[in-house]
């Protein structure tokens, strides 16, 4: 668990962070999101001591951050920025182990914690002998988010990780790190400027502004019922409807029974995504399926319209 | 080599054709070797084609062939076919300055001298020349740069041991300085090697202490900045008063040897020179290791000591070797000047040779300096280069 009290710092006179406080489940995919200098990426460097609080305190695994020795801190902690931070002296392999070489592991279980990474995250074994300039964009991210997941933390720190990426590198790299957080119990925090990117991931979200807390809670609850016209402005502005059919799975709108629809889609799939199908094959209604291929019932458009207007 | 058939041959380098305009137009205008019964009569120009035939039809045969090579495609083929060119108008040239000069030395006067003039320079510099240019285009590796550098010499080096050059009237004053030209060498290095280790050992200090506190680093820039604009001669000057005050009123500072005038205070000069270069450099490459990389360092765990020995001092390498390089040769320049204040190194011929009108003698101590330099530039190269190869 991560716990935020009181916390306040000031940057050169202007308060980067006021009176915050904030509690981090474990196992949580917690995104802070907001605009440009509302302070989000201080307060994720707060919780690996990167920064210090001027005030209130910083709990990570119930001790303050104070009281831990700093390396030992953040080498329990991975971290990936925008620009993957990678060693440009050191090949892909090398910076992924990083954290596992400063732990003093033994070669042997290195290269087995090596195998397991790239396994992992789909990381061609050919790049591990590269050096960072001599991959894409996408391929660096994904040794940066190798690198910090190599020493299996329970926590995970992200800066604004995808920022940079082309949309389509973004979008398998948000897939990858979904499934990631899917599969273990790991704690990550986000931080991103992309309200899709947010909704898209997290299971748990936080909106800053000015260096304060403007909404917390999880992402449909803030789509739905943001705390004010800021918030609605940022989660959604013109999109927000789109937004919310986009978290939303085909399932909640599923009618169950025959159906004559010809086409069909998935139930896991959002309602964006079965709207966007209909869009694109001039119908208004399409068959559902479970991901095995068996017939659940049907979506209709004006279910999806009717929703909309309950939203 | 194949050029192209036809009226008009394709012109594929025009450096190269430059080149060896200039080595032809050298040829015609200027004199090859200078002849005069003594070092203060004006003397006689002798042309190359004076010179036993052989060696300027080589000398020539290589120019022409520079001149027919820049008509062919650009190609690592080419490039060493350059380079043998070069070669032929390299040994050519050295042959026919030693021969020319021991025909003219045959009139047995005692006090003539035999001095290289313009045609010869030009000859040697278009040799240069066409060896890096060839080497650069192809991007010739360091032990192929070595070993063409080695061949260059050797040919020099074999006609030197042959005494194809005991007329020249340049060898005539090394040989009169034998004795005393490897110690001037060697106090040269010294000076050069104690002003840089001095330097390091205030300049890498200095720059940590700027890197940890940016407000000062206006001040000190300004300060060694101020010293870079004095005068050489000027600045070794001015410390030989406070210097002998020095070493009046601290007895153990004489008994080192160390007085207002003799090395001390050279060395003095040399290290405040190399120190606005220095710390430039060295701060330069420190502050440009990339925030980010750092960040991310401290962010996964690294403590100070992993962080300075693996991520900044790599990452900072290649900019702090080219500090050092400038510094270096800078001051393998400069130290010529301290002979003026006793402090010897190969400027003692320099200046000694400009007192007597014996060009030659400035030569002994001259080309010696560009050696030295061109040398430094190489190592420090090949050095960068190794920092280089993982960036």
């Amino acid at each position: 668990m991560i716990e935020l009290r009181n916390v306040s710092k000031i940057f050169g006179g202007a308060p980067a962070v006021s009176d915050l406080s904030l509690t981090i489940e474990n196992g949580a995919f917690f995104v802070l999101a907001g605009p440009s200098g509302c302070g989000k990426s201080t307060v994720l460097r707060m919780i690996n001591a990167l920064i210090a609080p001027d005030r209130g305190d910083v709990f990570v695994r119930g001790e303050n951050v104070q009281a831990y020795d700093p390396e030992k801190l953040r080498r329990g902690i991975g971290y990936v920025i925008q620009s993957a931070g990678l060693f440009p002296h050191w090949t892909a392999a090398d910076n992924i182990l990083a954290v596992p070489r400063l732990l003093k592991w033994s070669p042997a279980k290195c290269a087995a914690r090596l195998d397991e990474i790239a396994a992992l995250l789909r990381i061609d074994l050919a790049l591990l002998d590269r050096y960072p300039r001599q991959l894409s964009g996408g391929q660096q991210q994904r040794i940066g988010i190798a690198r910090a997941l190599a020493a299996d933390p329970d926590m995970i720190l992200m800066d604004e990780p995808f920022a940079a990426l082309d949309p389509v590198s973004r979008a398998a790299l948000q897939d990858e790190l979904r499934g990631i957080h899917a599969r273990s119990a790991k704690t990550i925090v986000f931080v991103t400027h992309d309200m899709d990117e947010a909704l898209r991931l997290a299971t748990g979200m936080a909106v800053m502004r000015n260096g304060q807390l403007v909404q917390t809670g999880d992402p449909a609850s803030i789509l739905l019922t943001p705390a004010d016209d800021f918030v609605h402005e940022f989660v959604g502005g013109e999109n927000l409807q789109l937004r919310l059919l986009d978290l939303l799975p085909v399932r909640k709108l599923l009618k169950p029974g025959k159906t004559r629809a010809i086409g069909a889609i998935a139930a896991d799939a959002s309602l964006k995504t079965a709207l966007n199908v209909m869009l694109a094959r001039k119908c208004s209604v399409l068959g559902v399926e479970d991901a095995l291929g068996a017939k659940l019932g049907e979506v209709t458009l004006d279910d999806i319209v009717a929703r909309r207007d309950g939203g | 080599m194949r050029t192209r058939v036809g009226l008009m041959p394709k012109l594929f380098d025009r450096v190269l054709l430059t080149l060896s305009c200039f080595g032809f137009a050298g040829i015609l205008l200027g004199g090859f070797l200078n002849f005069a019964p003594n070092r203060l009569a004006r003397g006689v120009a002798s042309a190359i084609w004076q010179a036993p035939l052989v060696d300027a039809a080589v000398a020539i045969a290589g120019l022409s062939g520079l001149a027919l090579l820049s008509f062919a495609p650009g190609n690592k083929r080419r490039s060493i076919a350059t380079i043998l060119a070069a070669v032929l108008i390299l040994w050519g040239t050295l042959a026919g300055a030693g021969h020319l000069a021991a025909l003219l030395m045959q009139a047995g006067l005692p006090a003539a001298r035999a001095s290289l003039g313009p045609a010869f320079w030009i000859l040697i510099s278009v040799t240069l020349l066409a060896v890096v240019d060839a080497m650069q285009r192809s991007s010739f590796g360091y032990p192929a740069r070595v070993c063409v550098g080695v061949v260059l010499c050797s040919g020099f080096i074999v006609m030197a041991v042959a005494g194809a050059f005991d007329h020249l009237s340049l060898t005539r004053e090394f040989s009169n300085e034998r004795g005393v030209f490897l110690t001037e060498l060697l106090r040269h290095i010294g000076l050069v090697g104690a002003a840089t280790v001095l330097s390091l050992i205030i300049g890498v200090p200095l720059t940590i202490f700027l890197l940890r506190k940016g407000d000062a680093k206006g001040f000190v820039f300004a300060s060694l900045g101020i010293v870079q604009t004095i005068p050489s001669i000027a600045l070794f000057g001015v410390l030989i008063a406070p210097m002998s005050k020095l070493s009046e009123a601290l007895p153990f500072l004489r008994a080192l040897g160390i007085n207002g005038t003799g090395p001390a205070p050279a060395i003095i000069a040399l290290t405040l020179y190399s120190m606005l270069p220095l710390v430039r450099g060295f701060y330069t490459g420190f502050s440009e290791v990339a925030t980010e990389v750092k960040e991310a360092a401290s962010a996964i765990g690294f403590g100070a000591r992993k962080m300075f020995f693996e991520v900044e001092l790599p990452l900072a390498l290649p900019a702090l070797i080219s500090g050092l390089r400038v510094v270096t040769i800078q001051a393998i320049g400069l130290a010529s000047v301290a002979a003026l204040i006793g402090a010897g190194g190969l400027g003692t011929f320099i200046f000694q040779g400009i007192g007597q009108y014996a060009l030659d003698l400035v030569l002994v101590g001259a080309l010696p300096v560009i050696l030295l330099a061109l040398l430094a530039n190489l190592i420090f190269d090949m050095l960068s280069a190794l920092a280089r190869k993982n960036l």
